[in-house]
């Protein structure tokens, strides 16, 4: 998917579901991402972005302190934005217009969420 | 106390027969002591009233100013007869003119026996005050020598009150309170017109006949002194003013015992106020009592033994005033087991026997509204539990939903990703287990897919995170039928409005697919008039009707249990016309 002369993709994931987090981790790794670290919650994620700079933040909709929405405003603002990808165990009609915002790059439901999906969101974007 | 009563009866009696008897030698005309052994008489029957007045009431002071009256206007004239004995001349002057602020007294306490005006108590007191200076000044300087130092009494120093310090010739001074009497007398008569104006209809009822007395007693003493001076006339030997003032003086105890009497009575009012009842409805007895009773402002106290509590006729609860100045409150039935209660004008307390009599007589009527009152109390109570049952069941779908969402679905989820990884991990090469895995996660999404239809149909998310609007949007973008949605109200509702119009719409667009066969359906939600409407109109073959399990049922019940209506059309042919409204505050 990129050259090996790249540096390899960074990725932080954000999402209040422990077994999520985990299995994402491996997928994610399997597909040469380095995922720096992870976050539950978006006061979490929002201090992980700043602290470890990285490139996708693969980040779910639903979290207990603020919406993943809330959270991508916040990074859409920041100075060097990564590419923010939304994933929800709710599909995009559960959702409504909210998904099409201009502060992510494009949303994935978690129930089609493969290496696949997330590459073609990131390639689109870079 | 009776025997206090019987005492003064009897003492009263003896005063005026003795008096007549100590006339008889006395050095008068005939027609005067004719006269005034005709007012002695009209006196004792004005104190036998009075007395048999305090006897029936003897808590209400009524009955004692009725049975002073008469006596202070005897005891002055023992002056007259006992001309030369200190005592009585000193009891004459005494009470000389106390008959004036007893009887102001008496009748503007009347009925209740208390005055109840701060004008009526400020005028009563100076009245009094009045009266005991008028009589002081006889007392200290009553003068029995003409103005050229004899005496008009053959013995001088023996008609002088007990009290006597000096002499001065009073009658001068007396002339000057003898015109300060008529101001006083107009006052009293303003007064006493204030009062009926102010009276309800039916005080204004029980206070009239003795007021008319009273304006006559006060208006002839007004005309006399217009007519014929300060002093008046004197009736010992006007004829026509001798019987206008007795027979002035005789109304007030005469209507004032009627009355007591008729308090006892009342039945005529009572027999139209049972007619009445036949013919009035169930919630307007209130109206009925208060136009027997005269009361307009009177109050209807329902009693409900289950809540121990009153409750007005619509069943609300009500929070019973006790008895105070201005409002008196007369519980009917018995006080174990009352009915009701009234609260009403005070003046009404005097007549008792017409209160108690209409209470019985509406007792039926009322235990009739009682039962209305209380069924209308269960009827709110139950569209309370109603409305709060709905609303539970709405939070514990939430509730389900969350846990779907947070615990299966989560757990399918993270259970895919893995199949995904050791999928990518086996390699292409695997003797089959590769498709295999691919098998397995179409599988899991097909159970994901249904899992989140199922929790989508317990309670959409997107309904409690967004509103009805985004919902129904939502709604219809998974509809296999073509479905235009307009949302004139996109402002956040009530949850429990915004749950039965969207369960209301996913019904119906659920039966246009499955029964309806529409090719395209009109989702309308406006608001009108402090209500959501909401219209669901197809193209579809019609014929749906409540009764046969289209889920419309429930729904129904739903729009129900929050006061609103619910219709449907759907004539053969003709498509579905839903249309539903629900209340939603402003």
């Amino acid at each position: 998917m990129w050259d090996d002369e790249v540096v390899p993709t960074t990725a932080l994931i954000v999402d209040d579901h422990p077994s999520f987090r985990r299995f994402a981790r491996k997928l994610l790794e399997s597909a040469g991402y380095v995922v720096v670290g992870d976050a539950e919650d978006g006061a979490s994620a929002l201090t992980a972005v700043r602290a470890l700079r990285p490139d996708v933040v693969l980040l779910d909709v639903v979290l207990p302190d603020m919406t993943g929405f809330d959270v991508a405003r916040e990074l859409a603002e920041q100075e060097e934005r990564p590419l923010v990808v939304l994933t929800s165990s709710r599909t995009a009609a559960d959702l409504g217009t909210l998904v099409h915002t201009e502060d992510a790059t494009g949303f994935i439901s978690k129930r089609d969420l493969t290496v696949a999906a997330l590459a073609a969101l990131v390639s689109e974007a870079a | 106390m009776r025997v206090v009563r019987l005492l003064v009866w009897a003492g009263g009696g003896a005063l005026c027969a003795g008096m007549a008897l100590a006339l008889q030698p006395v050095d008068q005309p005939a027609i005067v002591k004719h006269r005034a052994i005709i007012g002695l008489t009209l006196l004792f029957v004005g104190l036998t009233i009075g007395v048999i007045v305090w006897d029936r009431r003897p808590d209400n002071r009524i009955g004692i100013l009725l049975t002073a009256w008469p006596l202070v206007s005897i005891v002055p004239d023992l002056r007259w007869i006992f001309w030369n004995h200190a005592l009585p001349v000193t009891l004459g002057f005494a009470t000389i003119e106390l008959f004036a602020p007893v009887f102001v007294h008496l009748i503007l306490a009347y009925p209740t026996g208390r005055l109840q005006t701060r004008l009526d108590r400020l005028f009563v007191a100076f009245a009094y005050a009045f009266a005991a200076a008028y009589g002081l000044l006889f007392l200290l300087f009553f003068d029995t020598r003409y103005p050229d130092g004899r005496y008009w009494l053959e013995c001088g120093d023996c008609a002088l009150p007990i009290t006597h310090i000096a002499w001065y010739d009073v009658h001068r001074i007396s002339h000057v309170f003898d015109w300060l009497a008529l101001p006083l007398a107009l006052t009293f008569l303003a007064l006493l017109a204030r009062k009926l104006v102010h009276a309800s209809p039916g005080g204004r009822r029980i206070v009239l006949p003795l007021s008319a007395a009273a304006f006559l007693v006060a208006g002839q003493f007004v005309a006399q002194i217009v007519l014929y001076g300060s002093s008046g006339v004197n009736t010992m030997t006007n004829t026509k003013w001798f019987w206008i003032t007795s027979v002035a003086g005789l109304l007030v105890p005469v209507v004032l015992g009627v009355g007591l009497l008729r308090a006892r009575s009342g039945r005529s009012a009572v027999a139209d106020l049972v007619v009445e009842l036949e013919r009035t409805p169930p919630g307007r007895v209130r109206e009925a009592l208060a136009r027997t009773l005269g009361d307009p402002s009177l109050e209807l106290a329902l009693w409900l033994p289950e809540r121990s509590s009153y409750v007005d006729s619509h069943g609300r609860p009500l929070e019973f005033p006790s008895s105070s100045a201005e409002r008196a409150v007369t519980v009917l039935g018995p006080p174990e087991a009352p009915v009701a209660a009234l609260l009403h004008d005070p003046v009404l307390l005097e007549r008792r026997g017409l209160l108690e009599a209409a209470g019985a007589a509406a007792r039926l009527a009322l235990e009739n509204e009682r039962l209305q009152a209380e069924l209308r109390a269960q009827l709110a109570e139950l569209r309370a539990s109603r409305t709060r049952i709905v609303q539970a069941g709405d939070e514990e779908r939430k509730r389900l939903e969350r846990n779907l969402h947070d615990g299966a679905q989560q757990r399918l989820l993270s259970l895919g990703l893995a199949l995904q990884i050791a999928r990518s991990q086996l390699g292409a090469d695997a003797n089959g287990t590769s498709e295999l895995l691919g098998e397995a996660e179409d599988e899991l999404r097909a159970a994901l897919d249904e899992l989140r239809e199922l929790a989508r149909g317990i309670h959409p998310a997107i309904l409690s995170d967004q509103g009805l609007g985004a919902a129904l949007r939502s709604l219809g973008e998974r509809s296999s039928v073509p479905v235009t949605i307009v949302v004139d109200a996109d402002e956040r509702l009530a949850e429990s409005v915004e749950a039965a119009a969207y369960f209301l719409v996913s019904e119906s667009l659920a039966n246009c697919v499955k029964y309806a066969q529409a090719s395209k359906v009109r989702v309308s939600i406006t608001r009108q008039d402090g209500n959501l409407v909401v219209e669901v109109d197809d193209n579809g073959i019609g014929g749906a009707t409540l009764e046969h399990g289209s889920g419309l049922r429930g729904l129904t019940d739903r729009v129900q249990a929050l006061d609103g209506r619910f219709e449907i059309e759907s004539t053969p042919g003709d498509g579905t016309h839903i249309h539903a409204e629900i209340p939603c505050g402003s």
